[in-house]
This record gives structure tokens, sequence and C-alpha cells, in this order.
């Protein structure tokens, strides 16, 4: 079946995860997404080259012969794209990355701001080499104002847009961090947009465009209603812990599992409250005056949470979801990984894909985020071990004949195998 | 409309969805030139209601969830809840290219939003679904507030202390970067149909998005059964990856590369940090709290924006934790004409968050948020001819 972005190639500079999750979203749906490594300088995330046995996302936690190409993280997030190596601090290095350029729709970025353009390839280079290129280049602070020249990471993305500072415990002053590396997925999806819009725009008017794409402008953009708030009102918002500025009850409460279990409720009116008190059995709870309305419940919060726990202490976190939301009230469990792996409706929808690679055999991977009806896209090939589609891209796309292939690899600006730790 | 092209000028959009991840996916399709016709029930879009408000008084027309994520749309009422009004929605399908909605499936059923029903009248038509558990699957008629989001698809589990209970963040993630693969899923769908010319519809949830963002977590899992929990304030259980205390504030220690981690020593003037132990992300995990003590009296005599700064200055990837506030104030994103000027009838002139990229030379549709209803004139006149008379008609029996 013909898959929605077939035909459009992409050489794809960027490392880490907001340029790949980027890439990632259109070689989910067919596009051919070249990942350019060089062997020198291979994506971080592959991992070191010697780490110590025990450690690490690797199968069974073995980093084994080859940890570059056994990195659990990378290989999540390269599937079904074309890995390449190139040196492009060589001179041919930079002449196979032209010649890539000519046959290509665009090129995404996300090196330290003026990097590309060090190497040698700006946009009106890259125009030179191919008049309608898109060009998605995304530094930490973007290709202009006072802070271009910083850099970033998404962990450090996430305290800079204001998301730390909104999150905390309700028993500490500070914000807290969370989990993951937020400003990442959000720049990372914001560039497909990019991507996608200007290659619509292209195909409509003839002409490339370069975007800058700063990670910070992309990440604030989700705080857009607190920038307006904060002029309306002169105040940013509190930091609530697990409650919520007008619902109650709200928040997690403790399961009956040995491990921590824990399942989160939301109430959001009268009626769903009343609900609430009969489906859990607690007819008295209704009539209760102590928690009568809106205003009531709000102000006796601590009171309601301890009745909502000692309900659910000893109840598995599924079965109060199932309880609850028979009569429409927002309750799921607080899962972990393994409960993601568990969960009917996951796996229904189909979220992990078993995946067969060559140098880790068959793992679960988060596959495709959403579904289509006509061009469900899907993981093609696994992800490649560093250097894997040289032979492909470059002898079979390019046409560089074997002896070619032979020379490139003889003067390092391509291989197979690291020559720099990580 | 602004008068040269945006990246998405010529596509029609019908935007039933409500909320915040929907209305998002389309504020990206809108202010990048797309004609987008909000349909809200007469009593509006729930973020009207959600603020915050000017002065903390609320108003349908002052919210500023609604008015951000509402921009360069036109706005109309339409009670589905009646044969009328679902048969003008039927005759508004025929219209579109795209149609965004966002109700549970059993409700969408209700009101006669089916892909079935409309690519029945619209081949062509691209429908993007964007709710919270998606169309098939046993939850996918539960409901969820933000908490539920967080916790369901396995971002709250990990964030927070070791110590404490698993912790919600305060924006609404899940929902927004819902909203932004809608958009990618929508304008893959787009650029199908412009090879083909066959529409399709879209199944975009918040379950698959907060569980596809997880980093390492799902496939740590899956390789090593190892399960991430909460690290608190330390990424990976590294110390300087992470978020720490200083004289004013919190600041982000964020250790890049080996080769540059002895820029930390001078940078903090602590030569003790020189240890080969710390120059490896493995050694400060390892001996994450004795790095900590020696950083911490540096950060505790200075302020965070100067730490930042100083740090940035010297090629290190340190942060700070910015409220709104601050962010507001920032030169740097006024150097890069972020923030934009909208003027709106009833919550007056404002400075928006703006374009998440920048597409060089292609201008962005900043009008104002719509009023509740303020084109339905304008918009069943031309998609459906109906007359001011008819709109009066309409307006009597409570379907617009």
């Amino acid at each position: 079946m013909a898959q929605a972005l077939e035909g459009i190639r992409i050489l794809d500079l960027s490392r880490i995860w907001a340029g790949p999750y980027a890439t990632k979203l259109m070689a989910d749906m067919g596009a051919d997404i070249i990942k350019i490594e060089s062997v020198d300088r291979m994506d971080t995330t592959r991992g070191g080259i010697n780490p110590p046995s025990g450690s690490g996302n690797y199968p069974e936690a073995e980093p084994g012969e080859d940890p570059w190409n056994r990195n659990g993280w990378f290989n999540s997030l390269h599937l079904s794209k074309y890995g390449v190596t190139i040196n492009l601090a060589k001179e041919s290095g930079k002449d196979l990355f032209s010649h890539l350029v000519t046959i290509s729709d665009a090129v995404i970025e996300n090196y330290r701001m003026g990097v590309l353009a060090r190497l040698g390839f700006d946009y009106e280079k890259l125009r030179s080499l191919r008049p309608d290129i898109v060009l998605i280049s995304m530094p930490a602070f973007g290709n202009k104002g006072r802070w271009k020249g910083f850099v970033q990471y998404g962990i450090g993305q996430e305290q800079l847009s204001g998301m730390a500072d909104m999150t905390g415990y309700l028993d500490e002053d500070g914000p807290m961090k969370s989990g993951i590396n937020h400003g990442d997925p959000i720049t990372g999806s914001h560039a497909t947009g990019a991507m996608l819009a200007s290659l619509l725009y292209r195909r409509r008017t003839g002409c490339g465009v370069y975007v800058d794409l700063s990670q910070l402008d992309s990440s604030v953009s989700l705080i857009g209603d607190a920038i307006l708030g904060y002029q309306m009102t002169n105040r940013n918002p509190a930091r609530r812990g697990n409650r919520h500025p007008y619902l109650a009850p709200h928040g997690i409460y403790r399961c009956r599992g040995e491990e921590e279990e824990w399942v989160a409720i939301a109430v959001a009116s009268d009626t769903e409250w009343q609900r609430l008190c009969a489906a859990i059995d607690k007819p008295g709870l209704a009539d209760d005056e102590r928690f009568a309305d809106v205003l009531s419940r709000w102000r006796r919060q601590d009171e309601l949470d301890a009745v909502l726990s000692e309900w659910t202490r000893d109840k598995d976190s599924n079965d109060v979801m199932q309880t609850l939301q028979a009569v429409g009230i927002a309750a799921t469990p607080v899962e972990s990984a393994e409960m993601i792996f568990d969960d009917p409706h996951y796996q229904e929808r189909g979220l992990m894909e078993l995946v067969d690679h060559p140098s880790t055999g068959p793992q679960f991977m988060p596959g495709i985020s959403w579904k289509m009806s006509k061009t469900p896209g899907g993981v093609r090939w696994p992800t490649p071990r560093l250097g894997e589609h040289n032979e492909t891209v470059f002898g079979e796309l390019l046409g560089l004949d074997e002896a070619e292939l032979f020379d490139l690899e003889a003067e390092g600006v391509i291989g197979k195998v690291p020559t720099r730790d990580n | 409309m602004s008068e040269s092209e945006g990246l998405l000028s010529g596509y029609k959009v019908l935007d039933l969805s409500s909320g915040v991840a929907g209305p998002y996916a389309t504020r990206l399709m809108a202010s990048m030139g797309a004609d987008v016709v909000k349909v809200e029930p007469p009593e509006g879009d729930v973020s009207r209601r959600e603020g915050p408000f000017p002065d903390d008084e609320p108003h349908p027309e002052r919210s500023a969830l609604f008015l951000y994520l509402n921009i360069a749309k036109r706005g109309v009422t339409l009670n589905l809840d009646t044969p009328t009004g679902r048969a003008m929605l039927t005759r508004l399908a025929s219209w579109a290219d795209v149609l965004v909605e966002s109700y549970q499936p059993s409700r969408a059923a209700e009101v006669g939003v089916t892909f079935e029903a409309l690519h029945e009248v619209n081949p062509a038509l691209i429908m993007a679904s964007v709710t919270d558990f998606g169309q098939t699957g046993p939850y996918k008629d539960h409901t969820a507030r933000t908490i539920n989001h967080y916790a369901y698809g396995g971002l709250m589990y990990i964030t927070g202390r070791p110590e404490k209970e698993p912790l919600q963040m305060g924006p609404r993630v899940p929902e927004y970067g819902t909203g932004q693969n809608a958009f990618v899923a929508t304008l893959t769908a787009l650029w199908h149909r412009e090879s083909t010319g066959e529409g399709q519809h879209v199944d975009i949830s918040v379950a698959e998005y907060s569980a596809s963002i997880l980093e390492n977590a799902l496939t740590m899992y899956s390789y090593t059964r190892h399960k991430v929990t909460r690290m608190g304030h330390r990424g990976y259980g590294r110390a300087a990856w992470g978020m720490y205390p200083c004289k004013d504030g919190y600041v982000g220690v964020i250790a890049g590369p080996a080769h540059r981690w002895p820029a930390m020593a001078e940078l903090m003037e602590e030569p003790r940090l020189n240890d080969e132990r710390f120059s490896t992300a493995r050694g400060r995990q390892v001996y994450a709290d004795e790095l900590e003590a020696l950083m911490e009296p540096w950060l505790m005599r200075n302020n965070k924006r100067e730490i930042f700064e100083k740090a940035q200055n010297m090629g290190i990837a340190f942060a700070y934790v910015a409220s709104p506030g601050e962010i507001y104030s920032w030169e740097h994103l006024r150097d890069r004409d972020y923030f934009v000027e909208i003027d709106h009838p009833e919550a007056g002139t404002l400075d928006y968050a703006g374009p998440p990229f920048q597409p060089e030379g292609v201008p962005f549709d900043w009008t104002p948020a719509p009023l509740l209803g303020e084109h339905n004139a304008e918009v069943y006149g031309e998609t459906l001819d109906l007359s001011p008379a008819d709109l009066v008609t309409l307006r009597a029996s409570g379907i617009v």
C-alpha cells in the first residue's frame, strides 16, 4: 500500500532527540530519511564505544560487541530511516553531501547555531545546489537574537520555557523537573509541521523555504495561555502539586499494589460528585454537608483526599478506573512502563511493535504515533547500524562504484566503525 | 487574511474541536493562512470558561486560553443536537478540505460527526479526530482531564522525587503536544491528498502522544525489564544534569560532552571539580552527592541570570527556571519579534506568543480570536448561501 509521504527525500543532520523525533514522524509515514552521522562523530544517543557491562539501555543490559548499534534509545528513534556516514569536515565529504542535496527535497539540522554555515552549507549554498530546497534549521535559541550563540538541550528548554516553574509539590517552595526532556519532542513535532507546511507551500508556489526554528520559541508556544494570563493578572501561575485551580477532589490516590500503585481521579461538578459517591458505595457521603457543594469540596480537599484514599487503598488501580469511568468520572491509573506494556487499550491500538534488529534480535519498540485509515504507515525496517546504508545511498542512489566507496572509506570520509568515543 | 501567501493559504478547515489539543492544531493551520472556521456550540467552547481572565473576572470573550488558541479563525455557532444543525454540518463538510473534531467517539456518533457519513458527501475530506483515547480500543469513550493525561501513558510515574508521590506538571503539555501531532498528521494526509485526491480519517490521541514521548522508559523496559522511575531534580539520576537552587531561584546545571567538563571547574571556581571521576556521565551518576556538594557553595552565592549568562558565554548549556512573566520580559525574544501584538475588541491589546518557527519571508496571520458567533452571517452566507432572514429564523430556533 502506498504511504502518504512516499517520494519525499530528506537529509537529516540532526542528532539526539528533537531532530530525530521530527524525522521519525515522517519516516513512519513513508518518507525517505537519510540520517547522516560520521565515524568520528556519531549521534550521542548511540552511547559510548566501550560502556561497562550491566549498565545502560542494551538488551539484557549487555553492551555487546557493537554497543553503538545496540542502544535502545537510539534504536527507537531511527526506525525506517537510511543510515549513512559522511565526514563533512573533509572536501570529499562535502562533495558527497552536495551531491545528495541536488536530489533531495529538504535538509534538517540541529547543530549549534552557525556550524552548518561553517561547514560550507548555509541556505544560499544549499539553494545553489537545489533551488527549491527546504531547510529546517533548529538551533537552541534560533539563528537571530542576542542569545543565538547560546547552547541548550531539551532538559534546559523545560526550565527556560516556564514549564518547570509551573510544576512543583505543594509542601515545597521550589519547582520540579519532569521525568523527560519535554523541549525535545515539542520542538521535534513543530519541526515536522514546519517541514510539511513548507513542502506543501513549495508544491503550490515552486519556492523553497528557509525555516529558523528556535527551540526556545517552540517550547514557549506551549505556555502561550500563561503568557497572556501574566499580562491580564500581573501574576504567574501558582504551583499546585497534583491539585487543580478549581476542581476537587483532584489528585492521585494510593492503590493496593505492593510496588507503588496509584490512580488519578478528577471530579468536575456536583453531578459527578453525586455519581462518585454512589459508585464507591458510600451513599452517606453524598448527603455529607461538609462536601455538599463545589466550594465546600474545594475548601476541604485534605479531608476529601483522606476519604478517597481510604476507598482506593485496597483496590487495584484498573478496577478503580473501571468503576469510576463506568459513571463518567475521569479516573486513570498512574502507569509505569510495565503497565503500559500490559495495558489492553494500548495493546489493541498497537502502541508497541516487535522489530527485529540484526544487532539486538527482536525487541518491542514504540511504533506509529497516530492512525491513518488509507495510509497507515508502519515500521519498514529496523534502525540502521552505523553506516549501514552507505552502499545503498552512495552506490545505488548516487552511482558511486566499489572502488570509489573503497577510497572514501580509506580516507576516513565514510565507514561503519566509530573512531571516536561519545 | 494576509495579502501575501502563508504556508497553508488556500486550505479550508472546519474546526469542530474544543478544549486545547484540536484548537492548537487548527491554531497552527490558521496562523499559516488556512481558512479555519471554528464551529462552537451556542454556549461556546469550554475553553472560554477556563481563563485566566483580566483582573480575574470571568468573561467568555476574555479567556487567555481561548484567545491564545483561536487566533486567525472565523467563528460560527451551530447546535448539533438538532437535526437542522446536523444537516448544516453535512453541507459545511462538503465545503471543507479538512475537518477537525474532538468528540468522544460515542458522542461523535450522536451528533453525526462520523467519517463514514461525511466521507460520503465529500470523498476528498480529511477528518482528523483528536481525542483523549482514540477511535478504537476498550477505553475509547473514557473521560480524562489534564492530570489523567499525565497519569495514563507514563509521564507522571517518572516525574517527581523518588521518595514522594508522582507529580503532574502545571502546563498542559500532553494536550498541546497532541495538537502538534494532529497538525503534523493532518498535513501528512493533505500531502497524500495532493497526490491522489483521496481523503481519509486520521485518529490522534493524547494517550498515544504521552506514551510516545517517554524517552528511554519504554525501550528500557523492553530491552532490560528495568522500570525507569522518579529521579527528582536529577535527569537519569546524574548530578550536573538537572535543576539546582541558587541565590535567587533555580538554575539548570547541564554538563555537555566530556571535553567540555573542565570549563565547569573554571566557572564555579572550584578546582576539585576537575576530579576525573566527575568527567563522565556515569561518574556524575555514581558520585552525584559528592559532586553536588562541591557545586552548591558557588551556586548559592550567585544569581540565576548571572549564572546562566556566564556559563553560556563559556559555551556551557546552563538554563534557569523562568516564570511566564520573566520570559515575557526577555530581550532575546523581542529581538526575534516572537511576541505579536494583537488587538481584540473585548480583551484589548495584548502580546501573544507568536510563531513556533519562522519561515523566512512567509507571513503569518495574526487576526484576533473570533467573538462567539462573530462570523455566522459571513460564513453561512458564503458556504451555505443562507440569507440574513434565514439566519434570523435559525437563531430564533436555537440552531445558531
